[in-house]
């Protein structure tokens, strides 16, 4: 008997018995389907910290006030006589460049249209340290911070949110009541998630301390090393002036934070993993039951199957040809079942998730696909083969 | 199974002269169960029966002859005893051969039908064929004359639950009888059966007696065994009595089986007869 012939057999096999093989496939397709949509949507997530943290430039390095130290006699606060001290090249050969930021939650207003964002005061040299570029206009001058000019430069995303298709240079904006204009828009980074680094205003750290937020204490200092290897010795330099500056006396206790850039990716990516791993653990579980699932109907069926198989033993059938006929039915349910969980989860992960852009992982659709299969082709083909091995009175009398 | 195997069991199968023995038991014991609950379904049965016979066997309910049976048909294995099929000790086969003996050699017709659930009749009745690799077009033929000619032919592509339990029989009749086995071997095959359909089965097994083939059936009327030339009743796993009704034709045992219709496959259609 020839495996075509074999073949039509397992077919009509399949379609004799509609509701188990549409079952045994459903159970297959959410096995495969889940497991890959679910280590996805994990994927999804650290790849969006780490593009969002990758945006930031890896040889960074973020100053920020920590807590209050109490019974200090000294200020805690970040000032600009800080960020000189940092800028002494003789003190500090590794520090490229150093920003001061301070940042103030604002409404943009443009006509009709209103947009909140974080409005970021700073010095020329933070475009570089923050990896940004400049897509349209220009950067704002020496001359502009110096004379704390009300200029402006933009993300791409706030830009489309207050002009949408308009062109934005030149065009006038109220921020908190007060008018500046814009100059610049700077080029996309892409989105990542969480937070978007294109939603964005960028101006003069002159113009937004004297327009927006007085002369208090800045928010931050973002630090460049003169190159990414050189960013423990900028560091180590950072935190001897920033020690001296801010008088403190024990260092497991200093009034700020100082993290590279790939701290914080690690720190974060960590989170992420952690979360994979979560979602990990629930995809296997639903493979899992899956699994069981997929058993449960082979193992009901086998008392009919059994029957049916001493009747094909006892008109003539070779054993042989029993046995492929049962394996291609099994490989042929847990297949297609698999490969339309695979599409399924290949459809959702074009949708977002929980804010979540899913990423599939090549790995995980090679297991899913790989245990579902080997779990429907043994429990589909065990009880077969037994079967197989009896005498053919035997299989017929089998309860 | 190899061209070489198959073709060396067809051989052991056939070289036996003309005139030996179709079966042959001697002390045929089948004991189920254990201790106590120890039942003797054949205590010890020897019997011989001759090429183009055709035999009832007889007996009370629980007198062993379905268990007889399955044994003849090599769907089940004595506890003790010799079976030997065409002269061929049954015992010595291994599972490739007995399949191949089962499927040329034996046509079976269950007590229960035993028909494949959610198979139609034409399906069911191809199915011997197709494990005989005979062609797609040739098989629906052939299935569908040996429907015909079980007066089913307007049911082929009826499921066997959509058949009445005497349809049922017929289709099972139907598949033992389409691969033209030399031995045909029924348990009750009439037992659900109205005079009218039972005298149909009667005359079709008549018909394939007279052209040389052997037949063994098993029933309770009087009527049925009437068909044999020869009764043989069981009880209590023993044989109680064997009368010859009508002699074997000394002509039917070389009939050819061409003269019923195409041999099962090119391959061995003349080495069956
Ligand atoms: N699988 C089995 N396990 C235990 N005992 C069995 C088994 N099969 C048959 N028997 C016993 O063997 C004896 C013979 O059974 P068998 O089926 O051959 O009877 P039978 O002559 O065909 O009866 P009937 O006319 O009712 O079909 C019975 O007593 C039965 O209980
Ligand atoms: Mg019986």
């Amino acid at each position: 008997m020839g495996l075509m012939e074999i073949f039509k057999f397992a077919l009509r096999g399949i379609g004799a018995n509609k509701l188990r093989s549409g079952l045994t496939m459903l159970g297959i397709l959410i096995g495969v389907g889940a497991v890959i949509l679910l280590v996805a949507v994990g994927n999804g997530s650290k790849v969006a910290v780490e593009q969002s943290l990758q945006s930031l430039g890896t040889n960074t390095l973020t100053v920020s006030s920590g807590r209050a130290v109490r019974s200090s006699t000294y200020s805690t606060d970040l000032t600009l006589s800080i960020v000189e001290a940092l800028q002494d090249k003789n003190a500090a050969p590794d520090i490229k460049s150093v920003s001061p930021v301070v940042s103030t939650s604002q409404t943009l207003t443009y006509g009709d249209t209103d947009h909140s964002t974080s409005v970021i005061g700073t010095s020329r040299d933070y475009l570089d340290a923050n990896n940004s570029k400049i897509a349209k206009g220009e950067w704002f001058t020496a001359d502009d911070l110096t004379d704390a000019n009300r200029v402006l430069v933009i993300g791409s995303t706030t830009a489309e949110e207050l002009f949408g298709t308009e062109d934005p240079l030149g065009k006038q904006v109220s921020v908190g009541g007060q008018i500046f204009t814009v100059i610049g828009v700077l080029s996309e980074k892409g989105s990542s998630g969480f937070n978007d680094p294109d939603d964005t205003a960028i101006a003069p750290i002159n113009s937004v301390r004297k327009a927006l937020t007085g002369y208090g204490a800045i928010n931050s200092i973002l630090i460049q090393a003169t190159t990414a290897d050189a960013v423990s010795a900028a560091q180590a330099e950072a935190t001897a002036i920033l020690n001296t500056k801010m008088h403190v006396t024990s260092t497991s206790n200093t009034p700020y934070q100082i993290r590279s850039a790939s701290q914080l990716l690690e720190t974060r990516t960590a989170t992420a993993e952690t979360f994979t791993t979560l979602l990990g653990a629930v995809a296997g579980i639903s493979l899992l039951v899956g699994g069981i699932g997929i058993t449960n109907i082979m193992m009901v069926t086998v008392t009919e199957r059994t029957r049916e198989i001493g009747i094909r033993k006892a008109l003539g059938a070779p054993r042989r040809v029993i046995l492929t006929q049962f394996l291609l039915e099994a490989t042929m349910l847990s297949l297609v079942g698999g490969l339309l969980g695979v599409a399924g989860a290949y459809i959702g992960a074009n949708f977002q998730i929980t804010g979540i852009t899913p990423v599939i992982v090549p790995s995980s659709v090679v297991l899913a696909l790989g245990v579902s299969v080997a779990i429907g082709l043994f429990f589909g083909s065990y009880p077969a083969s037994r079967a197989a091995g009896l005498r053919p009175i035997d299989a017929l009398r089998y309860e | 199974m190899s061209d070489a195997d198959q073709t060396q069991t067809l051989y052991a199968l056939r070289e036996v002269p003309l005139g030996k023995p179709v079966i042959e038991v001697k002390n045929l014991t089948k004991t189920y169960g254990e201790g106590e609950a120890t039942v003797h379904a054949l205590a010890g049965v020897s019997l011989t029966i001759e090429r183009g016979d055709y035999v009832a066997i007889m007996g009370s309910s629980g007198s062993g002859k379905s268990t007889l049976m399955h044994i003849l048909g090599c769907l089940d294995i004595p506890t003790s005893g010799s079976y030997h099929l065409d002269g061929v000790d049954v015992s010595r086969l291994n599972d490739q051969q007995l399949a191949l003996v089962r499927n040329r050699r034996i046509g079976f017709v269950f007590q229960a039908f035993n028909l494949i659930p959610r198979t139609s009749a034409l399906a069911n009745v191809e199915l011997p064929l197709a494990y005989a690799g005979v062609k797609s077009a040739q098989r629906r033929t052939r299935a569908l004359a040996a429907l015909e000619m079980v007066g089913l032919g307007n049911r082929a592509d009826h499921d066997p639950n959509q058949l009445s339990g005497g349809q049922q029989q017929r289709v099972a009749v139907a598949r033992a009888l389409v691969s033209q086995p030399a031995l045909l071997l029924a348990d009750e095959p009439t037992g659900n059966l109205d005079s009218k359909s039972t005298a149909d089965v009667l005359g079709v097994l008549d018909e394939i007696n007279r052209e040389g083939r052997t037949i063994v059936l098993i029933t309770h009327e009087d009527e049925v065994a009437h068909h044999a030339r020869r009764v043989i009743r069981l009880k209590d796993g023993e044989i109680v009595s064997d009368e010859r009704q009508r002699p074997v034709e000394p002509g039917s045992a070389r009939a050819s089986r061409q003269e019923f219709g195409q041999p099962a496959t090119a391959m061995d259609g003349a080495e069956w007869a």
